[in-house]
């Protein structure tokens, strides 16, 4: 039986990209990380291994889940992947456009090798992503429908490379889902590039099974005066990462971060963010907002960086946690690297349970405490979905519903 | 139906210190009852014994309400029995809406944003208050009047008002005052008014005034009281 390793070799070695060979001889040479590296100190890595897992990246067509036609129905174009291979764009949009190019090139003045060098699920997903998703807004369109990209995984392993360019003065919303992944390693890895004075919009809802190991990566680049407006929700895995990061090119860009998840079971959810201020008068507002129930647990490492010159920098993080069962667990790490003096930056950070005042508080209206106690876990996630497109948010809501049903909190 | 809250010899602890020293009342629908007293005397400590909130430990005695002793039954059970607090400070509910507040409460899910409206409009808040999360955002008098827009949904047999009137300005202290005098007629709302000030009392007529010294009601009598006390002060009653 042909082994992961020894496929994906023959798999990178036939490839004529050479990029892909670049990647993959990265990928051999930093190898699987380990829980002795910091920055994957949390992943359960002593159950993980690459070898369950099968290689294909043959698309395999499926109807969409009837959870997600909301979204399409408000969509002006919608894209689809099976395994990480585009199969499918419907609609059209006027100055957008939709292609698939060679997997492992960066747009970021850097290639993927270098960029990604210390990351090993990344120089994975490049070098063994089918080819690259290009979505192009072209410079002055405002996008006024939404797109919609659904992301199914049906194969035992899927790696996706997604590159979305916002041109100068152009705004895109984009409602991004990932649904399928049993028992699947998913590696995802995306990059948005927003010129000067442009904005993109994207929420990302990453809802695959419980048994599925999903490890992803974003990297936002924003030029002058450009707007960058990430959500990321996560409720499936059994593994989830994901590492939102934003580099801050030119002065006046702004970006804001939510991201949410709900755990159960014996769920880990892992988020790393990192906020590289690298001129100044830039702006980034960090929420990261979660709970824990059953066995699960959460990671939260944000750092914002400000880089000696970046004056006039506004940097906020703030991670608040809820613990819905003794048994659930989350550790934050708030980071800042300040190399500059002209500079406003805060962190806050809180681990707890629901406070006993607001249960007794709705209790003192007459509703009983068990329904107290969803109502305020139903809250706690209708602060963060308040600001997601309202496809998105209704079945984030619904999803976090059946969750609190199921853990009975 | 007529509804009797009966309140008999009830002693209430905070922590190691007795609080409430044996408090007797009844306040039975469409009245108006009123409880004065200097700070400290244990006003608030009553209201929030009653509707059972943490950290208060209710020592001995009674209170009933249409026979079922509320002091048995959880908190949110004395609030479908008929009993309902407005607190002094209302509390900010992140995330949750007055609307699925209610309905987890018991309010009909099909009249809820109608009735809420009514009410809203009542003491002078916007429909988007419905909108809103529960005492996000809202100004301390704003607050206070979305109690009362809850107890005009719940519509409870007695309401506990905790100083109702403090931080209302004086046109919204009016429109509270009258929607409470309504409700005394509209479904014969029993009220248990705690307040330090007289202007509540201008347009929510009280039929008895009680004067607290020491966690007890040492004196009750009618609207005179209040001009006794006005020009008195508490201190003669300290001394009974």
């Amino acid at each position: 039986m042909t082994t992961f390793l020894e496929a994906t070799t023959d798999f990178v070695t036939l490839s004529p990209d050479d990029s892909r060979r670049e990647l993959w001889r990265a990928f051999e040479t930093v190898g699987l990380p380990t829980t002795s590296d910091e920055v994957w100190r949390y992943a359960p890595l002593s159950s993980f291994s690459l070898e369950p897992y099968r290689v294909n990246s043959e698309p395999t067509s499926r109807d969409i889940p009837v959870e997600l036609r909301p979204a399409v129905a408000v969509a002006g174009m919608v894209i689809r992947t099976h395994n990480g291979q585009l199969t499918d764009v419907t609609g059209a949009l006027t100055g957008v456009s939709v292609t698939s190019t060679a997997a492992g090139e960066s747009r970021g003045g850097q290639s993927f090798a270098a960029r990604y060098h210390d990351d090993a699920f990344a120089l994975m997903s490049g070098a063994l992503a089918p080819h690259t998703l290009d979505i192009d807004v072209t410079n002055q369109v405002d996008v006024d429908r939404p797109i919609v990209i659904i992301h199914d995984v049906v194969s035992s392993s899927t790696f996706l490379n997604l590159r979305v360019s916002v041109g100068g003065g152009s705004r895109v919303n984009i409602m991004e889902f990932y649904v399928g992944g049993a028992d699947a390693l998913v590696v995802p890895l995306s990059e948005f590039f927003v010129a000067a004075n442009g904005e993109l919009r994207i929420s990302t809802f990453q809802r695959l099974a419980n048994s599925a190991w999903h490890v992803a990566r974003t990297t936002s680049f924003l030029e002058r005066d450009a707007r960058v407006h990430q959500a990321i929700v996560g409720l499936g895995a059994r593994y989830n990462r994901a590492r939102n990061d934003a580099e801050f090119l030119g002065a006046g860009a702004s970006n804001v971060l939510h991201t949410t998840f709900l755990g159960s079971g014996d769920q880990v959810h892992d988020f790393r963010t990192h906020q590289n201020h690298r001129v100044g008068r830039t702006n980034s507002t960090l929420l990261s907002k979660g709970a824990v129930a059953e066995r699960s647990r959460s990671v939260y490492t944000g750092l914002i960086e400000i880089e000696n010159g970046a004056r006039r920098t506004d940097a906020r993080q703030t991670n608040v946690n809820l613990l819905l069962s003794p048994d659930a667990h989350a550790d934050t790490v708030p980071n800042l690297d300040i190399r500059e003096n002209d500079v406003v930056c805060a962190h806050a950070s809180s681990v707890g349970p629901l406070d006993e005042l607001q249960i007794w508080y709705l209790e003192s209206r007459g509703v009983p405490p068990e329904d107290a106690q969803r109502l305020l876990v139903q809250g706690f996630f209708n602060e963060m979905t308040v600001s997601l497109p309202q496809a998105v948010a209704d079945l984030v809501a619904s999803d976090v519903r059946d969750v609190i049903a199921k853990v009975g909190v | 139906m007529s509804h009797h809250l009966v309140i008999t010899d009830l002693h209430v602890s905070v922590g190691d210190k007795e609080i409430l020293k044996g408090l007797s009342l009844t306040v039975s629908s469409g009245e108006v009852h009123v409880v004065m007293g200097p700070n400290g005397s244990g006003k608030s400590t009553l209201a929030h014994a009653l509707t059972g909130r943490p950290g208060y430990h209710v020592t001995s005695g009674s209170a009933t309400l249409d026979g079922v002793e509320l002091l048995h039954i959880a908190p949110w059970e004395r609030v479908r029995a008929g009993l309902f607090l407005a607190l002094q400070q209302p509390m900010e509910v992140p995330g949750v809406r007055p609307s699925d507040m209610l309905i987890a409460a018991g309010a009909d899910p099909q009249r809820v944003a109608n009735d809420i409206r009514r009410e809203a409009q009542a003491v002078g808040l916007p429909d988007s208050i419905l909108e809103r999360f529960v005492n996000v955002d809202l100004s301390g008098g704003e607050r206070k009047r979305a109690e009362i827009v809850q107890l005009g949904v719940l519509r409870p047999h007695v309401a506990i008002l905790d100083e109702i009137d403090s931080g209302l300005d004086v046109d919204a202290l009016g429109m509270v005052a009258r929607r409470l005098q309504e409700a005394t007629t509209e479904w014969d709302l029993g009220v248990l008014a705690i307040t330090h000030f007289r202007r509540l009392l201008q347009e929510l007529t009280p039929d008895v005034i009680h004067v607290m010294s020491d966690g007890r009601i040492v004196t009750s009598g009618g609207p005179e009281l209040v001009e006794v006390l006005e020009r008195d002060g508490y201190e003669p009653f300290r001394q009974k």
